[in-house]
């Protein structure tokens, strides 16, 4: 019983959002919309919405925080397992993942607007990646484990370099972790409303930048099938995560 | 003991972590094909020292000779020397074949002579049947036995071993000291083998030394170490005895 | 423990110009600023703003609003996520249950606060049911927790977003913390049913948790896209309130943007120094 309303309850947001997205009248007090219309969606899927260029944009910028973010992780996080003074940089590597981005964004506004990065991409990019960063070294610290550490010293006593022990050991481990890594900072890019909004200056119109306006111009239905393409991402990459991780363990 | 010019010569090896001395002026000698057990509590430096002549860590003082050649500053892998850490260390994504292979293969060395090492090692290792499989399908006793055919496939010139057979059980435990010593002998192996087992440092060496608290003792042959009263092998010795006298038989009234 | 490598400055050096330089940065900068020591309309060093926001209503509002909020979110989702984990249990370790509860966690905070909208205001989805059934006349009659003083709505969208991450997490210290085994042992000790439950599987699960509830703490308290949707022109919580004053046309409110922003950093950094206490990190040397 309980476990049929908790069923219920996790997936009837999703229902009310499909439905809202392809929602014609719907006055109140009727509990479903009087006619459904799907011009809505079949202009997304031909280009001709504006929410396509949206959708193009949000994925570009959130791949390239991802790729930078798990790869600079990665490798800042050996330096930090391997530090005698570990405890204080992993405190600090948790400040800008705990502060409020906007908060955060506020006060460096200015550096952006020295450096001409604000209401470019490339200036929301660095926003985004300063928390993915963040997220990716708190990520990749309890990898670089003592088991990992002696895997390395492992293979040069038998004669192997550096670069040996990446490429025939700790990269082959690490291909879960990095899988996981890139969806996790991909999100926290593709969520990302405030610090888009203050970096961008209203100019770099991502999805959830979309959200806000169809919502604004009391838009329920556009702010549907922007909420709708937000979802996907998280949906098809929490799928294929556990497919994958399924896989490889 | 043997006369023979050293093969391995220790002078006044030291290293220190912050304020604290963690190995404090090590000396001693090893000969050609020998095992040097080190026994020793934990914490004692015993690990301290193998990295060292690993060259995993690098000595504040002292220096490391190899048939007379200074390898102090040697760099991990243009040493020669490999380490073996407690755990067998198997890399978990190669299948057993292919972790006894892989220093071999780190080599650039042919494929056919890959394959005829390589069962040659897990042959003498009793491990010819379990090529295939992945490491964590093996035994605890397994996995070690994988691990030494991983590092004397690449004959070092000094094999070091900290603690192998601590995490196996006791009749395991036994099996594998014996396993050592013939697979040592076969490839004419000199080792370090570092244990808190005073048996099994015994079974295992051919000389003795001990560390206490970063001091390292050498003893000029097994005779001398079973003689020192610092040993422990008296007290043990004593023990045995007193069973046999009967003092903890049945007969004690308690 | 190994010898270094070339990682070591290139990590440590990315690890500065990522993290310590803009966090070091902007606090300094909103100190700065804060004081009047810098900025479009700096007279000098003063300490006007400072008197000013420690003086000003809507400031002291909107902090209590955050706590508020914040302490709510944490307490709501505690009191219901720990009954849901005990009782969802096994329903969880395995079947189709654990899937369909871990759909949510997919909704970002944006999407929550538009389906909020949709559901909880005036003329939403669940005035209609009242409607319908005759508790209410229309669509003023409803209580709506959207734009409500006391922000229901707002904590209601944070609790359903956290709440199926807690029930797992409570689901897996039961498991990982043995709290059967101690439970049976309660109970070999002469502790009731009920006993053995608020004494001793309650307090191992809560203080087990107690590092992701302050986490939680702390992003309902910087919350901003949910609040931004849900929330009232006055008050506003936190980040809303820094944001509207540093983006007002007024120039001379955003000294006082900074000084809040400055406020919240530490707050923050205090809490997460507290979660840091004692927690280990890794292996030690």
């Amino acid at each position: 019983m309980l476990a049929t309303v908790v069923a219920g309850l996790s997936v009837l947001p999703f229902l009310v959002l499909a439905l809202l997205s392809v929602a014609g009248p719907w006055e109140f007090p009727d509990l479903l919309p009087t006619r459904l219309r799907f011009d809505r969606w079949t202009a997304v899927l031909s280009g001709d919405s504006a929410l396509a260029p949206c959708l193009g944009l949000s994925l570009l910028v959130s791949t390239i925080v991802a790729l930078l973010a798990t790869s600079a992780g990665f490798v800042t996080a050996r330096a930090v397992a391997d530090h005698p003074r570990r405890r204080l940089l992993m405190l600090l590597a948790y400040l800008p993942f705990a502060a409020s981005p906007v908060i955060l964004g506020v006060c460096l506004l200015y550096v952006y607007i020295r450096l001409g990065l604000v209401a470019t991409v490339a200036g929301v990019v660095l926003s985004h990646t300063i928390f993915a960063y963040a997220f990716a070294v708190v990520f990749w610290v309890p990898f670089w484990n003592p088991e990992k550490l002696a895997y390395e010293d492992l293979v040069r006593t038998l004669g192997g370099t550096r670069g040996h022990a990446y490429r025939h050991v700790i990269l082959p481990l690490s291909k879960e972790p990095v899988l996981v890594c890139f969806l996790q900072t991909f999100l926290i890019s593709w969520f990302q409303y405030g610090l888009t909004l203050l970096v961008g200056g209203g100019k770099v119109d991502t999805l959830p930048l979309r959200v806000y306006a169809y919502v604004g111009e009391a838009n329920l239905g556009y702010a549907a099938v922007a909420s709708s393409l937000l979802l996907l991402p998280p949906l098809v990459l929490s799928w294929l995560n556990r497919r994958v991780i399924g896989r490889l363990a | 003991m043997t006369t023979a010019a050293s093969f391995l010569d220790v002078q006044g090896l030291s290293k220190s972590f912050g304020a604290e001395k963690v190995l404090e002026d090590a000396t001693f000698r090893l000969a050609e094909r020998q095992t040097l057990s080190v026994l020793g509590r934990s914490g004692c430096g015993k690990t301290t020292l193998l990295k060292l002549l690993a060259g995993l860590h690098e000595p504040d003082g002292g220096s490391i000779l190899r048939r007379g050649a200074d390898i102090t500053r040697v760099p991990v892998e243009r040493r020669d020397v490999v380490y073996l850490y407690q755990e067998p260390l198997l890399f978990p994504h190669l299948s057993v074949f292919d972790n006894v292979a892989f220093g071999l293969r780190l080599r650039h060395v042919e494929a056919d002579r890959v394959q005829k090492d390589v069962t040659h090692m897990l042959e003498s290792l009793d491990l010819l049947d379990q090529g295939d499989k992945a490491p964590h399908q093996l035994s605890g006793g397994q996995r070690q036995r994988v691990s030494f055919g991983r590092a004397l496939i690449v004959s070092p010139s000094l094999l070091l071993l900290d603690e192998p057979f601590s995490s196996l059980d006791a009749e395991t435990r036994t099996q594998m000291q014996v396993l050592f010593k013939r697979v040592a002998a076969l490839y004419a192996i000199t080792a370090i083998f570092v244990t808190h087992d005073l048996k099994e440092a015994l079974i295992v060496g051919d000389a003795m030394a001990t560390i206490r608290s970063g001091r390292l003792t050498a003893y000029g042959s097994k005779q001398a170490f079973v003689d020192d009263p610092e040993s422990g092998v008296g007290s043990e010795v004593d023990f045995w005895e007193s069973l046999k006298g009967g003092r903890y038989g049945n007969d004690q009234p308690v | 423990m190994s010898s270094r490598s070339s990682f070591e400055p290139i990590g440590l050096g990315l690890f500065l110009l990522l993290t310590v330089f803009p966090v070091a940065a902007s606090l300094l900068y909103a100190a700065l600023y804060g004081v009047g020591a810098v900025g479009l309309l700096s007279h000098g060093v003063t300490l006007d703003h400072w008197r000013r926001v420690a003086t000003s209503r809507e400031v002291w509002a909107s902090v209590a609003l955050s706590l508020y909020v914040a302490t709510a979110v944490v307490a709501l989702t505690a009191l219901l996520a720990l009954p849901l984990a005990l009782a969802l249990r096994t329903r969880l370790e395995s079947g189709f249950l654990p899937y369909i509860l871990a759909l949510p966690l997919a909704m970002p905070g944006t999407v929550a606060a538009v389906l909020a909208l949709q559901l909880l205001s005036g003329a939403g989805l669940l005035s209609r049911l009242a409607f319908r059934v005759g508790l209410t006349d229309g669509v003023s009659a409803f209580p709506s927790p959207v734009h409500d003083v006391a922000l229901l709505g707002v904590v209601a969208v944070h609790t359903a977003l956290a709440l199926p991450f807690f029930v797992f997490l409570f689901v897996n210290f039961y498991t990982s913390e043995r709290v059967d085994a101690f439970r049976t042992l309660a109970g070999c000790l002469g502790a009731s049913r009920v006993q053995g439950l608020l004494r001793v599987a309650l307090p191992i699960l809560l203080r087990r948790a107690a590092p992701s509830l302050t986490l939680l703490f702390v992003v309902a308290l910087g919350s901003f896209e949910v609040p931004l949707l849900l929330g009232r022109q006055t008050p506003q919580m936190l980040s809303v309130l820094t944001y509207r004053k540093y983006s007002l046309f007024d120039v001379a409110q955003k000294p006082e943007a900074y000084i809040l922003a400055l406020g919240y950093a530490v707050l923050v950094l205090g809490l997460v120094a507290m979660v840091f206490r004692g927690k280990r990190f890794g292996h030690e040397v």
